[in-house]
Parts: C-alpha cells; structure tokens; sequence
C-alpha cells in the first residue's frame, strides 16, 4: 500500500508525545484512540452499509468486561478465568462478535431507525446486566482491570522504566499499543472497503433492491457488517478499560451510544479518517474546554454564581456540534479532503452522500 | 536518502527528549522553613482537589459542598493560612460523569497535596487504584462502608449501615415498633442502597423484625407500586434508602392512600426544597431523617458561626446538609495540614501520618466526635434523628441525638 508521505508524517509528533505532555494529555489522547476505534465501526455499520445502532455502547462493555473477566483473577467477590492478557485481550473481541452475530438475525432483517430502536434495547439490557452480575462486573462500583503484559513487558506503573530520562509509565506504555492498535483498526477498516465487501456495503445502503438483483445477499451483508462493528466495539472497549484501570457499569449507557453516534456524524459518514476526526472531536472538546474554560472571559470560577465553566463547556460543544452539522455537511473528513490536497488520495473511495 | 531521512528524525527526536520538562526528577523537597514539601505545595502556597458535579444529577450537593469549603478556606487564610502558605481550592465539575471525572483527577492530582470532595460512587470506583501510587488522601461525599479499608480514602461521618440500624432504632423506641412487626425498605440498586439494606436486615434481627424489600432504580420517582405493595404486606414502618425526588413520593403517596406509618430515610433522602412541593404536609407529618450532621436549625456553636457566615458570603442560598459536610470535611484537611506543619512535614505521607492521628475529631459540634486513626474502622456510630420542618434554618429540626443504637455496636463491617 503506497501512502502519501504527509499522512506518515501526521503520525511522527504522535509518537515522541508520551515525553513531553502529562498524564491528563496522555489519558486523553488514548480516550481518543479507543474512541476512534469504535467510532470507525460504528462508521462499517452506519456510515457505508446504511444501519443505525443505538446499541455501540453495549458491544463496548462486552469488549470492556470480557477482557477484565477473561484476565481478571478470582478474588472476593468477582471471579475471572486469569488468562494470560493478550489472550484474554483477543477473546473479549471474539466475544463482542459473537454478542454481535447473535443479534445479528435482528441487525439482518430490519433497517434504518427500526434497527437502532432494535439495538436500543440491547443498552438498557446491558445495563441491567452489568448492575446484577456482580461476580464477572464487580457490580456498580465496578472492577479492577488487569494491566496488559505482552512478552513480560506489563502496560503499567508495576515496574519501572525511564527512557531518555523520561520515565515511562503506565499510561506512556498504553500509548504506543494504542497507537499500534489504531493503526491496524484504521488499515484494516480502509482494505475491507476498498474492496467486495465495502462495494457490498455500499450498495446495501444506497440500493438495496438493485444489490440483491447483483446477487448481493442484503441480509448476510446487514448481519456481517453488525458483527465486524461489534468486534471494533469490543476492541476499543479493552483498550477503553486498559486506559482507566476500571470498568465501572454507569459508563456504558446510552449517552456513550449518543456520542459514537455524533461522533461519525461530526466526522463524515462513511470515513473512516473521519471517524477518526470525529472521535477526537467528540472525546477531546468537552475535556478541553472543562479544562481551559475557567480562563474563557464571562465564565465564573466553578462554585461560584453564573456560569460555571463546565456549563460554557456544554454550550460550547453544543454550538460547535451545531456548526459541523450546519456548514460542514460531509463530516470534518470533508473538510479535511477539501483543504489539503496530500490528504485527498488517503480518504476511502466512497461517495460523499448521506446514507439514507 | 529514505534511511538518512529516518536517521535524522530520530536523532532531532532524541535531541528535543532531553529537553523535556518531564525528565526524571525529584518533587519532594524541604522549604526554606525547614518544612519537607511535595506535590500540591509550594513555598507560599498548598493546593487542594475537589471533584464535584456542578451540573449533574448532585448539583445542588456539589455546590454546597464546594461553597462551604471555599468558605472554610478562605477563613483559613484570613486566620494565617498554615505554614505561612495559603491554601488554595481547585475546583473540577465532572457532571457526574465517569470519563471526565477520570480526566479531571488526572489533571488535578499533580498539582494538589489532597482531595477534599469527590462525588460520585462510580468516579470514587474509577480512580481507586490510582489513589495508591499517588497517595493522595481523598474524601468522598458519599459514606460507603465498603471504602473503609482504603488507606487512602477517608469517610468522614458513618456509613449507611449504622444510619439505617440507628433509625430502626428510633422506631423502636419512640414509635412503638413491637416485635413481630414488618418494616417496609424501599432502597436504590447499587452500593448505596445495598449497604443500607445489610443495615435494615441487622437491626431487623436485632429486635425480632421481618424487612419488607423494595429495590428500586434511581431513575424510578413515582412509588405508587411500592407504597401499594407495602400496604398490602401490612408494613408498620418505611426505611428509605433513597433520594429527594422519591422522598416526596413515598410520603405523598402513603398519606393518599391511607398508609399512615413513620417513613425513616438516610441522610441522601431529604432536601429542603422539598417542603416547597406538595408533598410538603405529608412529610411534615410522617417522615424523618437519620443524619450524621446536625441540623442546620440547631443551637450548637459550631452550626451557628457557620450559618451565620454562610449567610454573609452567599446571602439567599439554601443551607442543606452539603453545606455542613462540606465545612466539616474541609476541616478534616485543615486540621490534618496544620499538625502536618508542626510535624515539618508537608508531604503527603506527611498529610496523611497526621490525619490519621486525629482519633476524636472536634468540629465544635456539627458533627459527633469523629475518630480517623484506625483504617478499616467506622468513624462514628452515633446519629441524629431530625424532622422536616419548613419553618427551621435549612427545613430540618432535631428531635434526638446524638444517640448510638445497640445494635449499631455489633455490627461488623465486612
């Protein structure tokens, strides 16, 4: 695959990041990163084969426990299975397909707003579940999550590393398995729809008769395309649970479902390098500006009368989230195309209209 | 060329590392003063945390929690400050959102020696293993008993265990609860209400009870069904484990379809907006809180200065129960800075080593003497038990305690 260099070059600054800027930046970024990777399936499913799902965050959490139970020891209260991480890592993902493919007889049949009222369900089932199956969740106050170790190198504080005087932590560790991770959600996401399937995908969305009449089989399609966002799901959601140390239930609810959903919106349907942008957007904004807003002019300390900067921030996101929608109909990954011309050749070839 | 390209980049990598103000270096130091200091102190000034919602569902107790310690603070600092420092309050609004709440505690917890409010079950849950390697002392505005072995966390009042087992209590002795009886318990899924119901179930054994169990969601506000079934079972008594919203419901509802029995709640169950509904004459009559603070109406030295200077600094705001724990929690940190001051050390072990030496903590009565020095211990088993009235100073008057049940002392946490 012959990339244009200026995207290598993107990712370079990336990586000499984790010895410069401190852990609220470096948690951020991988919140970012796992975020993208779900974003990007959620995008599979809802940007290029045409099927909403309400039902992101709950493939998340079976990513996010499935990994803590396959990893996890038994002790008190919870039980795990103390696999080895890596292991345990790949089964949580094969697992979040198989929740995945076993709704898929549903995601098959129905389409558009039918299927995300459908997978809405699957949220507040989760809920339920992660409430009341307190050996494998921990419960409400949730679990510990077992670090990552990859060939005796563990992804956490236990040990201790300095490189180039810089010590490396937990978080700095994370970081370039994130970025690893990314990477091959990203490649991966742009080789399925260059090619059959994406073609599949698309024409499923935009011509649902017209692929069946070309001996596409729209349901098998539909129900391929749940599975594989699911399995992008559960990934981000080991990765989600990597980087807070604790899989807490209340996290996985339906305003998390909302965000994926606005994140691929805001990013561009369809793209993945949008959903990318998207996800960063989404994740980053809200956290910056509860950060920075208290030096925003009219915005009084918290605690204080007025309005307190995580209000402004609410605002803020608000209005920005209306601005993309409003004049940036194709997403930021149009924006981005249309701006920097070494960009255009890596966006995805599809086309740019909505869905539906 | 490609090769050389590559070569270049890495050496103006490695070249721009070892600039970086990250590089490994010591944070701990010892003042001019001869004071040892460490993160979150500096020589003329000590940051503390608090991690509150703003602008969630505990926004009211997330602003008068963070005004009282702003307001402890600042009278701090106009008394002197400690060691010649002044303490500084920084404030993050999470919303009551779990990923933020993380963020926040990521950005905070280098720049401050200690953490005196964090709401939020899920977010407490979140940064918990964190709190070890950065030993920073946090204190929840929540009263769990299951962070009590936590060295590093600190409950300050009781928990809901001893709340609950302190109210039957009072139903037994004042309300003429007889053996035999049933006692209804409508408590909230999760921690919160989990704990109160191993409460209930204690005290329930204690004095030959039966606990009628309702478990509800947070999201559920209309007891309609609850009361029904209740009523049906032929309950004496309501144990509420609750919030606000399904306060008022329970009362209205009981009083409108004839269950005319005494409603006991923890102290998360009541706010003084609520004498404002319609369900302000059925609480009035029937219902009562179980609280570790005294009540705002109430003559004590200690909730009078803090009424009065309230008042003064936000003139027109309700006084509620986050107003007294946020003082008094504030304190908790005050005092463990001051005897950390005298012991010359300003780190945090150093803040924590004299927190833990405080085993009966004086808040000139707002609330019963608190003990810290034992992990894994309650601080205190006494309550109070106080009555909705929309006349008094913060809509509550007191009608017993301090006061601890029997039952409350055998019971073990664990």
């Amino acid at each position: 695959m012959s990339r244009p260099p200026l995207t290598a070059l993107l990712w370079l600054p990336l990586l000499i990041l984790p010895f410069y800027v401190d852990m609220f930046w470096l948690q951020a970024g991988l919140f970012v990163m796992a975020a993208a990777i779900g974003a990007i399936g959620l995008n599979l499913l809802t940007g290029s084969t045409g099927q909403l799902s309400m039902g992101h965050a709950f493939f998340l959490a079976v990513g996010a426990y499935g990994y803590v139970y396959f990893a996890g020891e038994t002790s008190g209260h919870v039980t795990g299975l103390g696999l080895p991480a890596p292991v345990a890592a790949v089964l949580a993902v094969a697992l979040s397909g198989l929740a995945g493919w076993a709704f898929s007889p549903i995601a098959g049949r129905v389409s558009g707003v039918y299927l995300a009222i459908a997978s809405l369900a699957l949220i507040f089932l989760g809920q339920h579940v992660l409430f009341n199956l307190e050996s494998v969740t921990g419960g409400y106050n949730g679990r510990a999550v077992p670090p990552m170790k990859l060939f005796g190198f563990a992804f956490d504080d236990s040990s201790e590393l300095i490189v180039a005087g810089v010590p490396f932590g937990g978080l700095e560790r994370l970081w370039y398995l994130g970025i690893a991770l990314l990477l091959a959600a990203m490649l991966f996401a742009r080789g399925v729809l260059g090619a059959r399937p994406g073609r599949a995908m698309n024409l499923v969305r935009d011509q649902r008769i017209a692929a069946a009449a070309l001996g596409v089989p729209v349901g098998k399609v539909r129900a391929k395309a749940f599975t594989l966002s699911s399995m992008y799901a559960g990934l981000a959601g080991v990765l989600l649970a990597l980087t807070f140390q604790r899989a807490v239930p209340d996290y996985f609810g339906m305003l998390l479902a909302l965000d994926y959903l606005a994140m691929i919106v805001i990013g561009g349907l369809g793209s993945v390098g949008g959903a990318v942008a998207g996800a960063a957007f989404v994740t980053l904004l809200p956290q910056l500006l509860a950060r920075y807003s208290g030096d925003l002019p009219l915005v009084a300390a918290p605690g204080a009368d007025g309005i307190s900067p995580a209000v402004a921030a609410r605002y803020l996101y608000g209005a920005a989230v209306v601005a993309v929608v409003l004049f940036l109909p194709t997403g930021l990954s149009g924006l981005l195309s249309g701006r920097l011309p070494g960009l255009r050749r890596s966006a995805t070839p599809m086309k740019e209209e909505s869905p539906q | 060329m490609k090769v050389r390209t590559t070569f270049a980049i890495g050496l103006a990598a490695l070249a721009l590392t070892s600039c970086s103000s990250k590089a490994v270096s010591s944070q701990d130091g010892t003042g001019a003063d001869g004071v040892k200091t460490g993160k979150g102190v500096t020589k003329d000034k000590i940051t503390l945390g608090a991690l509150t919602d703003l602008t969630g569902v505990y926004a009211t107790l997330g602003k008068s929690i963070t005004q009282a310690q702003q307001l402890y603070f600042e009278q701090l600092n106009a008394a002197g400050g400690v060691c010649g420092r002044k303490v500084d309050l920084l404030v993050r609004d999470h919303g009551y959102d779990v990923q933020k709440g993380v963020s926040a505690y990521s950005e905070v917890q280098p720049k401050v020696a200690g953490i005196t409010q964090l709401i939020g079950s899920p977010v407490l849950g979140a940064v918990l293993p964190n709190l070890e390697r950065d030993k920073l002392l946090v204190i929840p505005a929540a009263w769990p008993s299951s962070v009590l072995k936590e060295k590093y966390v600190q409950v300050v009042g009781s928990t809901y265990e001893i709340e609950v087992i302190n109210g039957i209590d009072f139903l037994v002795r004042k309300k003429g609860l007889a053996k035999g009886a049933k006692v209804g318990h409508v408590y909230f899924e999760g921690e919160y209400g989990e704990s109160a119901l191993k409460g209930a179930k204690h005290a329930a054994a204690a004095a030959g009870l039966t606990i009628v169990e309702q478990r509800i969601k947070p999201t559920d506000t209309d007891m309609t069904s609850q009361v029904s079934a209740l009523k049906a079972a032929g309950v004496k008594a309501i144990v509420l484990s609750a919030g606000p919203k399904q306060a008022a419901s329970l009362a209205g509802v009981a009083a409108a379809s004839g269950l005319d029995v005494p409603i006991v709640s923890n102290n998360p169950g009541f706010a003084p907006q609520l004498l404002g509904t319609a369900a302000g004459p059925a609480l009035q009559k029937n219902f009562y809180l179980v609280n570790g603070l005294q009540a705002s109406s109430s003559n004590v030295p200690g909730i009078k200065a803090l009424v009065a200077a309230y008042g003064k600094k936000y003139p027109g705001q309700t006084i509620d129960n986050g107003v007294s724990f946020g003082y008094v929690s504030a304190k908790v940190f005050g005092e463990a800075l001051k005897d950390a001051c005298k012991a010359k050390d300003l780190t945090r072990e150093g803040i924590l080593a004299a927190h833990r030496t405080h085993a009966a903590f004086d808040s000139d009565g707002i609330a019963p003497k608190l003990d810290f020095s034992q992990v894994g211990k309650i601080g205190t088993l006494e309550s109070f038990v106080q009555k909705p009235d929309a006349k008094a100073a913060g809509g509550l008057t007191t009608v017993e305690g301090p006061f601890t049940a029997e039952a409350a002392k055998t019971f073990t946490v664990g």
